[in-house]
C-alpha cells in the first residue's frame, strides 16, 4: 500500500501530464462501468452519482490516495465549462420560445436567486451563531 | 458526407474556440469574457453563414457533453478534501443546503406559475441553482428539458455573481461559512469561483455547499417527480 502511495506521489510530481491523463482515463472507466451497471440493473441512482459515491468510499477507506486522483479530478472539474457549451447551443432549437418568454424567465431566475441566496446565508449564519452560543 | 464533415468542424471550433478564449478570461475575469458566453457567441457568428443545424452540431460534440458524467464523479475529491469542514460544521451546512434547495424549488415553481410560463419551462427552471451536470440529470427526471435547464443554470451563474456581491453588502453575515454557502447554493460553480475571490475559506465552503446541494437535488428528484405529476 505505501509503495503505491509513494509511486503515485512521484508520478504526480515528475510526470504531471501522464498522471493527469491516466487519472482522467481511470475516472472515465469507473464512470462508464457504473453507468452500465445502472442501466442493466435499473438502479434508481444516476451512474455518475454512483461513481462519485464509490470514488468517495475508495478515498475515505484509503485504498486510493487523494494524490493519485488530484491531477485528473481537478482537470475534469476545471474544464467542465467546455463540456456544457454544446448543451447551451441547444438554445438554437428553442429561440422562438425564448423570444416569447425570455424576459419573464429572466425575472424568475433573478428574483429566485436572490431568495435562494438570502435564505441560505441567513440560515447558515443563524445555525452557526446558535451553535457557538451553545458550545460555551 | 458533408454533414459528417461539418459536424467534425463544429467539434474542432468548439474545442479550439474554448482554448483560444480561455486565456482572455484569465487575463480579464469579467462575466462578459467568460468562455460560457464568448464561445457560444463565436459559434453563433460562424453558424450564420454555415447554417446552424443543431442535430448536425451535436452529432460529434455530444462526446463533450458525455464527459459531464466523469466530471460529476470527480466531485468526490472536493468532498474528500473538505471532510474536516463537514465534520466541524455539518449542522449549519445542512441547514443552508436544505433550506436553500427548498427555496430554489419553491421559488421557481411559484414565480413561474405567476408569470404564466409553459409547463416544460417551469419544470426546467426547478433545478437551475445546482451545478450543470447534476441539474441536467434532475431536469430529465422531473419532466423538464435538460438543454433548457443548462441554459438557465448558466444565466443563474452569471446573474448570481452580481447578485451575490450585492447581497453580501446588504445582509449582516458574520461567518465565512454563510458567505460561502450563499454563493455555493445560490450560484453553483460560477458562484464558487467568485467566493474564492472573497476568501479561501468562503471558496471551499462554496464548493462544498454546491456539491451537497446538487447531490441532495439528485436524490430528491424521483420524489419530486412523483409529487409534480
Amino acid at each position: 500500500m505505501t509503495t503505491l502511495h509513494v509511486r503515485l506521489r512521484w508520478l504526480s510530481w515528475h510526470r504531471p501530464r501522464l498522471a493527469r491523463w491516466s487519472q482522467v482515463g481511470l475516472i472515465v472507466l469507473l464512470w462508464f462501468a457504473c453507468d452500465q451497471c445502472v442501466r442493466r440493473l435499473h438502479v434508481p441512482v444516476p451512474g455518475s452519482v454512483l461513481a462519485l459515491g464509490l470514488l468517495l468510499l475508495l478515498l475515505l477507506s484509503g485504498v486510493v490516495p487523494a494524490v493519485g486522483l488530484r491531477r485528473g479530478a481537478d482537470w475534469l472539474l476545471a474544464e467542465m465549462l467546455l463540456f456544457f457549451i454544446p448543451a447551451v447551443m441547444a438554445v438554437w432549437q428553442h429561440l422562438p420560445l425564448l423570444r416569447q418568454q425570455g424576459v419573464r424567465i429572466f425575472v424568475v431566475i433573478v428574483v429566485g436567486t436572490v431568495l435562494v441566496m438570502g435564505t441560505t446565508a441567513l440560515l447558515v449564519d443563524l445555525m452557526f451563531r446558535w451553535r457557538q452560543r451553545h458550545a460555551r | 458526407m458533408r454533414a459528417e464533415l461539418l459536424s467534425l468542424v463544429w467539434l474542432a471550433v468548439t474545442v479550439g474556440g474554448y482554448y483560444a478564449l480561455k486565456p482572455v478570461y484569465r487575463r480579464h475575469p469579467r462575466w462578459w469574457t467568460s468562455p460560457l458566453l464568448t464561445v457560444p457567441l463565436l459559434l453563433a457568428l460562424l453558424g450564420l453563414p454555415l447554417g446552424m443545424n443543431y442535430p448536425v452540431y451535436i452529432q460529434d460534440t455530444h462526446w463533450l457533453v458525455l464527459m459531464l458524467g466523469p466530471a460529476t464523479a470527480a466531485f468526490a475529491l472536493p468532498i474528500f478534501r473538505y471532510r474536516a469542514l463537514i465534520r466541524a460544521h455539518w449542522p449549519a451546512l445542512m441547514a443552508g443546503v436544505l433550506g436553500g434547495s427548498a427555496m430554489a424549488i419553491a421559488s421557481a415553481w411559484v414565480l413561474a406559475t405567476w408569470c404564466g410560463l409553459d409547463d416544460s419551462v417551469r419544470r426546467s427552471l426547478l433545478a437551475r441553482s445546482i451545478t450543470t451536470p447534476l441539474a441536467m440529470l434532475v431536469s430529465a427526471d422531473i419532466g423538464g428539458v435538460p438543454e433548457l435547464t443548462a441554459l438557465f443554470v448558466v444565466i443563474t451563474g452569471v446573474a448570481g455573481i452580481a447578485l451575490g456581491e450585492l447581497l453580501l453588502r446588504c445582509l449582516p453575515l458574520r461567518s465565512a461559512l454563510a458567505r460561502g454557502a450563499l454563493f455555493g447554493v445560490g450560484a453553483h460553480g460560477a458562484g464558487t469561483a467568485k467566493a474564492y475571490d472573497v476568501g479561501t475559506e468562503e471558496g471551499s465552503v462554496a464548493s462544498l455547499a454546491m456539491v451537497l446541494a446538487g447531490l441532495l437535488n439528485v436524490l430528491l428528484a424521483p420524489t419530486l417527480a412523483s409529487l409534480l405529476r
